[in-house]
């Protein structure tokens, strides 16, 4: 089913400890400037495994979600390179972007279209993919009769009907209510485990970097450098109130506000 | 053989699963936004009392002031005269010839317009340099009476049909083009971006994403543009007359003009200005009601 993947093979000064299965993506010296502006991102250097579940975390404007855009093919880095080792990814906004003449289904069925699903099988796949995010009873409805946790799992539905395998995710939870954002943590979880996809997940909320990651990078503002990492020990799922998210979330708290702090000269 | 997809399902049905299922689709009929769409009766009912009830005062208010006042009936006549102006046209058959006549020049300008204009529309919207340097001159041509273009067009087309057409096209074409680039110009830019990340080309983009997107602006365009069609119209037919033009609404109004029956002046105007509504009412709001419930865009009121 998936696009014929141009495996570049790409030399990177991978960080030793990290890559033990194979890269989905690789950033090599990555550097980004918009024109004559200064420094946004400064010599990034990052491996992503294979199906590894990756949070950046950050301040605003520290150039997260530039990295995402470039990751994605969105934007031409300056300087540098990134590779993804399957091909193009599939993205999901914090908005959920759907088109607002189209059904629930009709969404999803576009990006298989797109994709180059054949127009029979397009409607089962969709409505699989709906169920996949519990939401096969909506496929007729359009996207404003939808609460907002709704339209974003339509969005992560159609954004898995790319069947791409590294899936990039800009802050997809962050306009939602406390509840609706916990039920989804867990929903994105069960899809992660079930597809083996690779995620990239751009947050400003440390609890939920905690919540989710399997690694979570902290990255530091003016320029965006990856200053610190923690890898967790997946031990199956941990909820947002367990008091190992807790003591995980206080001690990046505190070196995210030491970053921030070094911006008030 | 079938027990392997029996286990295929089974892995789905974890009690965990179902519960986050469940503990979903309470969350989503909380958060369901109840719509409680109005029969069509009942649109209809409201949308069609307020106005008969105005236009009854209305007409009362005259019929008071007439009788009241007694005003000359050649300056001012009351509403009877112009109903009889109106009765006297029909009987003669004179008021279905200008009626068909009109609307017929006016569709027919229109749907000329509308396939002029929209390939300009897309054109101007996705052609940055073309933009720069039609768009003024569109924005000026759509300010523009067309009606200023009628001794030209007799000068070059004589008194003909082609005459009355040029001036529609000339009052409609820059609106509909117009109306088109705005649509576009509205898009959210999150949509293309969508588009792109879905791995759509240049053609797909314009015609999945763009065309469909900017339908909303494209649509009031349309509705503008047919406002301009039908007002050059008139005044096309108001200024041109004989040749091989053939009669219209315009037409009865300045013969009536000529013949200084002021009842039949107003009576005209009663019928163009009802036409228009009429066209309003039966051809856009239908259609406009549609796209716009569609996409969640329309205001309470208008439900």
């Amino acid at each position: 089913m998936s696009s014929p993947a141009p495996t570049a093979v790409v030399t990177a000064p991978v960080q030793a400890s990290l890559a033990a299965g194979p890269a989905a993506i690789t950033i090599d010296a990555l550097g980004k400037r918009f024109g004559a502006g200064p420094l946004v991102l400064d010599d990034i250097n990052l491996s992503i495994e294979a199906g590894q579940f990756v949070c950046l975390l950050g301040a605003s404007g520290c150039g997260k979600s530039t990295l995402l855009n470039i990751i994605a093919g969105l934007e031409k880095p300056t300087e540098g390179a990134v590779t993804v080792a399957s091909g193009k990814a599939a993205v999901m906004f914090q908005d959920a972007a759907l088109f607002p003449w189209l059904t629930a289904g009709r969404n999803v069925e576009l990006a298989l279209k797109l994709r180059g699903v054949p127009r029979k099988e397009r409607r089962t796949e969709a409505l699989e993919l709906l169920d996949l995010v519990n939401l096969a009873d909506a496929a007729d409805k359009r996207p404003h009769e939808l609460s907002g946790g709704m339209r974003q799992r339509v969005a992560l539905a159609r954004s898995l009907a790319q069947d791409r395998k590294v899936l990039l995710m800009d802050e997809p939870f962050a306009a939602l209510d406390a509840i609706t954002r916990d039920l989804l943590h867990e929903e994105l979880e069960r899809v992660w485990r079930q597809t083996g996809r690779t995620i990239v997940f751009v947050t400003h909320n440390v609890r939920e970097a905690a919540r989710l990651g399997q690694r979570i990078l902290l990255m530091s503002s003016r320029p965006g450098r990856i200053v610190n990492e923690w890898t967790i020990a997946d031990t199956g799922s941990r909820r947002i109130e367990s008091p190992e998210v807790a003591r995980l979330g206080d001690e990046i708290t505190d070196q995210l506000r030491e970053e921030i702090r070094r911006n008030a000269a | 053989m079938p027990l392997d997809t029996e286990t295929a399902t089974d892995k789905v049905h974890d009690p965990g699963h179902d519960e986050l299922r469940r503990l979903e689709a309470g969350l989503d009929s909380l958060q369901a936004v109840p719509e409680t769409p109005r029969g069509a009766f009942r649109r209809t009912l409201d949308g069609v009392v307020p106005p008969v009830l105005l236009l009854i005062a209305l007409v009362a208010a005259w019929q008071v002031y007439i009788v009241t006042v007694k005003p000359r009936p050649d300056l001012i006549p009351g509403p009877l005269d112009v109903f009889g102006a109106l009765a006297s046209a029909w009987n003669s058959d004179r008021l279905q010839l200008a009626v068909t006549t009109s609307l017929e020049r006016g569709g027919l300008g229109f749907l000329i317009a509308v396939a002029i204009g929209t390939p300009i529309g897309l054109l101007l919207a996705e052609c940055r340099p073309v933009r720069r340097a039609v768009g003024p001159l569109l924005s000026g041509l759509q300010v523009l009476p067309s009606v200023a273009w009628v001794p030209a067009a007799i000068i070059w087309f004589g008194l003909t049909d082609a005459t009355v057409y040029f001036v529609i096209l000339m009052g409609a074409v820059p609106s509909i083009a117009n109306g088109l680039v705005s649509g576009v110009d509205q898009i959210p830019p999150q949509l293309r971006r969508v588009g792109t990340v879905l791995g759509a080309s240049r053609f797909e983009m314009a015609t999945l994403v763009v065309l469909p997107a900017a339908l909303p602006g494209y649509f009031s365009g349309l509705k503008q543009g047919w406002a301009f069609a039908w007002r050059s119209l008139m005044a096309a037919e108001i200024i041109t007359q004989g040749g091989t033009i053939g009669f219209g609404l315009g037409s009865m109004l300045d013969q009536s003009r000529v013949l200084a029956d002021l009842s039949g002046v107003l009576a005209t105007i009663l019928v163009i200005l009802f036409v228009g509504i009429l066209v309003e009412l039966v051809v856009f709001a239908p259609i406009e009601r549609r796209l716009l419930r569609r996409r969640g865009l329309m205001a309470a009121g208008l439900r």
